[in-house]
C-alpha cells in the first residue's frame, strides 16, 4: 500500500536533500567511498558473515571444529524431534525404491530420473509439491548453449565467480550438464523465451563471459518448476507424493547404507516409516532461520532440515558459514519484503539515505560491505526508518534517477520495479524506496561428489541443500542450473544404484550416537530439529500460550 | 541478542515477524469472523500470524508465486466477492477473510509425447471446457489477474499459441476451478496447452541440439578435465583474460577471437 | 471501410476454410476486417428455456465487447454463431427484465441494450457492399456453375432474426448470380442438416443430409453452398454433390488464389471440381 501519512511526513526530508545531492551527482562528485582498511572494519563490526560476535564453533559431528553463525551451529548441534525408544522401524508404512525427500525444482528432477530408470518413487514433501525456492526463481537458468559459449567457459565463468573456492568436479559437472538440462526442460515442454526460429534469447549477467542466462519471462523459475511437477503428476503409476510430509529423521542399515526415512505428517502429527533402498534429499536451504533476525526471500519450508538430517549419519558440508545477502531488500510495502532491488538502481546513481534524507555510504560499495554500511547506519547510530509494522529501512533515492537522466528513465530502466510498486500505490519515480540487506541464498551446504552422492551409499542431494558448486559466491543463474544438473544426476544413478541393494536391519543408532555425542560434548538443552517450519508468532501471542499440553490431551 | 548488550538498537521486526512500533495504528480484521486488531499496512498472511495463527497450509513462496496461499474476502457492505493471495493483499479495516489452501479439481493424466500437438488432443483430455458458458467468475477470482476466460476461449478455438500466453502467469492456485459453473480445472487445462505449445508448436533450438550432440560426444571432457586440476593461478589467468561477447551483439552471430575452447 | 468481425470457435479450429476464405474476400472488397478482441464462444445452440439466462450471458459478453472496441455493428458467418448472437440481441433489446438481470449479472461489464446490430456476412454483402459492387470486383466469374444456396435451420429460423423470411431464398441466390453462378432452387434448401444428431444418431443425420443432397441433385446442382461448418461436416459425407462453404466460391469468384479457400479442409475434392471448370 502506498506510504501512509507519517512516512511521507519522512520522505520531505528526503526531498529537502535532494536537489543538493542531484546538483553533486551531476558534477560526478560522490560520497566518498571507503578505503579497504575501513571496509574491513566495517564488515567484520556488522556484515552476519564476517562478524565474529554470533559466530561460534561447533563442538561435534563431521564439521566438529568449523565456524558457523549461531543460528546454523544450533541445528548443527541439535537433538532428534522422534523419541527413539518409541521409533518402531519394524514394519514400514512405506516401501519404495528411491525416496525423494523435497518437492521442489531438484527433488522432482531426481523423482523424473529415478522414474525413468525404471525405480518406484516416493517424493515427500514438507508443503505443497512446487512450494520451493526454484519457483521464486524469476532471472534464469545458465547453459552454454550458443556458438560462442561452451562447457570451458561456464566453467571459468562460475570457479571466477566463486573467487576459486568452488569443487571443481562439481563446477564440470554442471557445466558439462547444463545444456543437456536445457534440452530436457524443452522436451518437457517449458515455454522458453525465444526468437521466432526457436534460438533461445539468452541474457548477460553479473560476471559472465557469454550470454548464457536462459528465461522464461519474468519467472523462470515458476515455469521450470510448474512443468517438471505436471510431468510427475502425469506418472503417478511411478511416482507417489505424500505432500505435508516432511522428513525428521534418516533410517540407515546396520550396513550403515541409507534405508529411508521418517516423515511427519504435519497434519495428523503422526510419524511414518519409509524403507527405501535409496534417499535423495533435496530440501533446499536455510534462508527462514532468519540468521541475524534478517528478512529473506526464501520460501516458508527454508529451515535446513536436510542439512541436519545429513549431519546426523555423518554426511558434512561446506561454505555454510558463506550466505548471500543482497543490500537493498525491499521492507516496504509488505507485500514487497524482501523483494530485491537490483543493483542498477544505485548504479543509475540513486543515493542510499537515512531518516534524516542525509547520505552516510557510497552507493556502489561491494555488496557485502554496502550491506555493513546499511545495518551499522540503522542499528548503530539509530538512523533507520521505521515502518509501521516495525520493520527497519534507510531510503533509497530512485526519484533522482529522473532529475539526473530525464524523466521517464526510472520507468524506462526498471520496468519490473516500477510496476510492482505502481501496484501497491507508490510510484518509484517520484517517491524513494526503503530497503534493507535480506538474506537471499544458502552458499554452501553437505558435500558430494559429481554424481550427487554423499559418504553415505544410498545417500543423495541436490539443489540448494548440498555445497561447493557455487563456493563461497554464487552466480546468477547457476542455481536453478544447479538443481536440474544435480537433481537429474542423482535420480539417474540412485535408480542404477537400487538395482544392487541388498537392504539389511533398519536403526537409528545413528541418532542415538550423535545424542552420546552431544551429551559428552556437554551440550545442554540442544534445540530439536529439523525445525520444519518457522514460528512467526509475536512475544505477546508466544506469552500467552500457557497450555503445554495440547488440547485434547496428550 | 539480548536486551542488554544492544541497549542502542530499536526493537524491530525480525523475520518475517511484525511488531507493532509504538505510536502505530491497528485495525480491526475478521479472520474467518472473529476480530482481531493488527497493524496497517501488513499483508493479510502476517496479519493472521500476528494474531497467532501458525500455518501449515496456507503459505509457501511467501512471494506471490507458488499459488498456496489464496483467499477469499468481503468488505464490509458490499455484496461482492474478492480474491488475492494472502502474501501479497494489504489488511483493510472491516475486511473479511478466509484462506482456501486447497480446493480440488479433476486432473486427466497424458503422455506428452504421445499426445501430439493439435487441440484435438487438449479437447479429448478436458472435454468439459465446452461446459464454459462465459460467466467470467474464473477471471474475477483470478489473483494473478490472468484473463481465464480468454484462454479457456482460445483453448475452444484451438489457439494453443494464444492459451499459452495469456495463461503463463498462471501460479495454479485453484480459485479459478472453484468458482467455475462448468466445473472445469482451467489451471491443468492452461498447463496442458502451455507443455504442447513448448513442446510442438514453439519452434525448437536447434543451436542447442547441435551443443547436445557436442557434449555426448565428449568433445569437451578433456577440456572440463584439465579445467578441474587447473591450478589457481593458470585458473586466473584464464578468468581474467576471457573476452566478453558484447551487450548488443545480436544472437549467434558474434565469435571470439580464442575460437579453441568453443 | 472498417467492419467488427465475430469469427466464432469453430472458424478459428475446424473450419479454417470459412474464415480465411471470408476474410480475404472481404479484404478484396475493399474492407477492413477488425476481429473483436477478447472475445468468447457464443454458446453454440440458443437456449430456449424462457429462465435459463445463464446460457445468454456468453453472446451478450461478445455484444458488449463490440460495443465497448467501438462497433455499432458486427458480421459473423457461422450459422449458429449468427443465430444466437442475434437473439440474444434481440432479448436484450426488448425484454428489459432479462435485460436488467443479464446487466446486473454481468457487473465487471458495461451495460449493454441491444445497441449492436448483428449481420450475416450474407445481409453484409448485399446491403453494405451491394451486390454490383461484388460484381465489378468478380474477376473470375463461376459461369454456369449450378449451386444449391443452402440455408439450414439457423439462417431463417425464428422469424425475427432470420436474414429472410423463411420459404425465400433470394439472398443467397443473388449472391450465387453475383459471383456468375447459377442458383438452383431446390426443395431441401431449410431443412435440417442433422446438427448435433451426429454425436447420438449418426444415423438420424445420415438420412437427413441423404435427402436435402439428393433433392439439390435431382434438382441440377453440381455443389451446394453452405454458411456453417456443421452442416458442412453433416452434408460433406455424402458425395453426390460438393459442399462449399459460399465464401469459397466467393473467393475463387474474386480471382484469390486458391491457398485462402484451404480446400483440403473441406470433405471430397472441393477444389478439384473449381479446377477441372477452369474457375481456379
Amino acid at each position: 500500500m502506498a506510504y501512509t501519512p507519517e512516512m511521507k511526513e519522512l520522505i520531505k526530508k528526503v526531498e529537502a536533500t535532494r536537489p543538493d545531492r542531484v546538483a553533486m551527482a551531476k558534477n560526478n562528485e560522490h560520497y566518498p567511498a571507503l578505503t579497504l582498511k575501513e571496509r574491513e572494519e566495517v564488515l567484520n563490526k556488522y556484515h552476519p558473515d564476517y562478524q565474529e560476535d554470533g559466530k561460534r564453533k561447533v563442538k561435534v559431528g563431521p564439521n566438529k571444529g568449523d565456524v558457523f553463525q549461531e543460528e546454523v551451529a544450533e541445528l548443527l548441534e541439535s537433538q532428534s524431534i522422534i523419541k527413539e525408544d518409541e521409533a518402531d522401524l519394524s514394519e514400514p508404512d512405506y516401501e519404495t525404491d528411491v525416496l525423494v525427500i523435497g518437492g521442489g525444482g531438484a527433488g522432482t528432477s531426481a523423482a523424473l530420473l529415478a522414474s525413468d530408470g525404471g525405480a518406484d518413487v516416493i517424493m515427500a514433501t514438507k508443503l505443497r509439491h512446487g512450494d520451493s525456492n526454484t519457483i521464486m526463481a524469476e532471472g534464469g537458468i545458465q547453459a552454454a548453449s550458443q556458438e560462442c559459449d561452451s562447457p570451458f567457459y561456464h566453467y571459468i565463468d562460475t570457479i571466477g565467480g566463486g573467487h576459486f573456492t568452488n569443487q571443481p568436479d562439481l563446477v564440470s559437472t554442471l557445466a558439462h550438464d547444463a545444456p543437456l538440462s536445457i534440452a530436457w526442460l524443452e522436451r518437457l515442454g517449458m515455454m522458453f523465451n525465444k526468437l521466432e526460429d526457436g534460438r533461445m534469447v539468452v541474457r548477460h549477467f553479473g560476471g559472465s563471459s557469454r550470454k548464457r542466462l536462459h528465461s522464461a519471462g519474468d519467472m523462470t523459475g515458476a515455469e521450470i518448476m510448474r512443468v517438471v511437477r505436471d510431468e510427475a503428476r502425469n506418472r503417478s503409476d511411478k511416482i507417489t507424493i505424500l505432500e505435508f510430509c516432511p522428513a525428521a529423521e534418516l533410517i540407515l542399515d546396520e550396513d550403515g547404507k541409507c534405508a529411508g526415512a521418517i516423515l511427519y505428517n504435519l497434519e495428523t502429527q503422526e510419524f511414518y516409516v519409509v524403507k527405501a533402498k535409496a534417499v535423495i534429499l533435496a530440501t533446499g536451504g536455510f534462508g527462514r532461520l532468519h540468521i541475524k533476525g534478517f528478512a529473506c526471500t526464501n520460501h516458508y519450508g527454508a529451515t535446513m532440515d536436510g542439512v541436519v538430517m545429513a549431519y546426523r549419519v555423518g554426511v558434512g558440508n561446506k561454505y555454510l558459514y558463506s550466505t548471500q545477502y543482497h543490500p537493498t531488500g525491499v521492507v516496504y510495502p509488505e507485500q514487497n519484503v524482501g523483494l530485491l532491488i537490483t543493483e542498477k538502481v544505485r548504479g543509475l546513481g540513486a543515493h542510499v539515505l537515512n531518516i534524516d534524507g542525509e547520505q552516510f555510504c557510497f552507493p556502489l560499495e561491494p555488496r557485502d560491505v554496502e550491506s555493513a554500511e546499511l545495518i551499522c547506519e540503522a542499528m548503530e547510530k539509530g538512523k533507520g526508518v521505521m515502518t509501521p509494522t516495525g520493520r527497519m529501512g534507510l531510503w533509497l533515492d530512485s526519484p533522482m534517477i529522473d532529475e539526473i537522466h530525464g524523466e521517464g528513465t526510472v520507468k524506462k530502466e526498471l520496468p519490473a520495479k516500477f510496476i510492482q510498486f505502481a501496484r501497491h500505490g507508490i510510484d518509484i519515480s517520484k517517491e524513494p524506496m526503503l530497503v534493507y540487506p535480506t538474506l537471499h541464498y544458502q552458499n554452501g551446504g553437505v558435500n558430494i561428489n559429481s554424481d550427487a552422492e554423499t559418504v553415505v551409499p544410498g545417500l543423495y542431494a541436490a539443489g540448494e541443500v548440498m555445497g561447493g558448486v557455487h563456493g563461497e559466491n554464487r552466480l546468477m543463474g547457476n542455481s536453478l542450473q544447479d538443481i536440474i544438473t544435480f537433481g537429474r544426476r542423482a535420480g539417474a544413478k540412485a535408480a542404477e544404484y537400487i538395482k544392487g541393494v541388498d537392504l539389511k536391519k533398519p536403526t537409528l543408532d545413528h541418532v542415538a550416537k550423535f545424542e552420546k555425542e552431544l551429551t559428552d560434548a556437554g551440550i545442554e538443552n540442544p534445540k530439536t530439529a529439523p525445525i520444519i517450519l518457522p514460528d512467526y508468532s509475536t512475544d505477546e501471542v508466544s506469552a500467552k500460550r500457557w497450555t503445554k499440553v495440547p488440547i485434547g490431551g496428550e | 541478542m539480548s536486551e542488554t548488550e544492544k541497549t542502542q538498537a530499536p526493537k524491530m521486526a525480525t523475520g518475517d515477524r511484525a511488531i507493532l512500533p509504538e505510536g502505530a495504528r491497528t485495525i480491526p480484521v475478521y479472520i474467518m469472523g472473529k476480530r482481531y486488531e493488527v497493524p496497517e499496512t501488513l499483508t493479510i498472511m502476517k496479519a493472521m500470524e500476528y494474531s497467532g495463527f501458525k500455518f501449515v497450509r496456507g503459505a509457501g513462496c511467501r512471494g506471490g508465486i507458488c499459488g498456496a496461499c489464496p483467499t477469499v474476502y468481503r468488505k464490509a457492505g458490499d455484496y461482492k466477492i474478492y480474491f488475492g493471495l494472502a502474501c501479497q493483499t494489504v489488511v483493510e479495516p472491516d475486511m473479511f477473510l478466509a484462506q482456501i489452501p486447497f480446493y480440488p479439481a479433476n486432473r486427466t493424466a497424458y503422455d506428452l509425447e504421445e499426445i501430439g500437438g493439435e487441440a484435438d488432443a487438449v479437447h479429448a483430455l478436458y472435454p468439459e471446457v465446452f461446459r464454459c458458458v462465459a460467466c467470467n467468475n474464473c477471471t474475477k477470482a483470478c489473483p494473478m489477474d490472468v484473463d481465464v476466460l480468454a484462454y479457456i476461449s482460445a483453448v475452444k478455438q484451438g489457439d494453443m499459441a494464444k492459451a499459452a500466453e495469456i495463461s503463463f502467469d498462471c501460479i495454479q492456485c485453484g480459485m479459478c476451478a472453484s468458482r467455475c459453473m462448468g466445473e472445469m480445472p482451467q489451471f491443468h487445462i492452461g498447463q496442458l496447452v502451455r507443455r504442447i505449445y513448448g513442446r510442438y508448436i514453439q519452434p525448437q533450438a536447434e543451436h542447442l541440439k547441435k551443443r547436445v550432440e557436442e557434449i555426448n560426444s565428449g568433445k569437451y571432457d578433456k577440456m572440463l578435465e584439465d579445467l578441474t586440476s587447473m591450478s589457481k593461478e593458470k585458473l586466473t589467468k584464464l578468468y581474467t583474460e576471457r573476452e566478453r561477447e558484447p551487450d548488443l551483439a545480436p544472437s549467434g552471430e558474434w565469435m571470439p577471437e580464442d575460437t579453441q575452447y568453443l | 471501410m472498417k467492419i467488427k468481425y465475430y469469427p466464432g470457435c469453430t472458424l478459428k479450429y475446424k473450419a479454417k476454410n470459412l474464415e480465411d476464405s471470408a476474410v480475404a474476400s472481404l479484404e478484396a472488397l475493399g474492407c477492413e476486417v477488425e476481429e473483436i478482441e477478447r472475445w468468447n464462444c457464443c454458446g453454440a445452440v440458443y437456449s430456449l428455456a424462457e429462465d435459463d439466462l445463464i446460457h445468454k450471458v456468453a453472446p451478450v459478453r461478445d455484444l458488449i465487447r463490440v460495443k465497448e472496441q467501438g462497433g455499432d455493428k458486427v458480421v459473423t458467418i457461422c450459422s449458429m454463431c449468427y443465430n444466437t448472437l442475434a437473439r440474444a440481441n434481440l432479448m436484450m433489446k426488448e425484454d428489459e427484465e432479462k435485460r436488467d438481470t443479464i446487466n446486473r449479472f454481468m457487473d465487471e461489464e458495461i451495460d449493454y441494450a441491444g445497441e449492436v446490430e448483428v449481420l450475416h456476412l450474407l445481409t453484409f454483402l448485399r446491403d453494405e457492399i451491394g451486390w454490383d459492387k461484388v460484381k465489378e470486383k468478380v474477376k473470375k466469374p463461376l459461369t454456369d456453375l449450378k449451386v444449391a444456396p443452402y440455408y439450414g435451420c439457423t439462417l431463417q429460423r425464428p422469424e425475427e432474426v432470420g436474414i429472410e423470411p423463411l420459404g425465400s431464398f433470394e439472398l443467397m441466390s443473388g449472391f450465387l448470380e453475383a459471383i456468375g453462378a447459377i442458383p438452383v432452387d431446390f426443395p431441401g434448401a431449410a431443412m435440417c442438416c442433422g446438427s448435433y444428431q451426429v454425436l447420438g444418431n449418426a444415423e438420424a443425420v445420415q438420412d437427413a443430409a441423404g435427402k436435402i443432397i439428393s433433392t439439390a441433385q435431382t434438382a441440377g446442382a453440381e455443389a451446394l453452398a453452405a454458411s456453417c461448418p456443421l452442416c458442412e461436416y453433416n452434408l460433406g459425407k455424402e458425395q453426390d454433390v460438393q459442399i462449399f462453404y459460399f465464401t469459397q466460391l466467393l473467393a475463387a469468384a474474386l480471382g484469390l488464389d486458391a491457398e485462402v479457400s484451404r480446400f483440403e479442409l473441406n470433405t471430397g475434392n472441393a477444389g478439384e471440381l473449381l479446377k477441372r471448370k477452369n474457375f481456379l
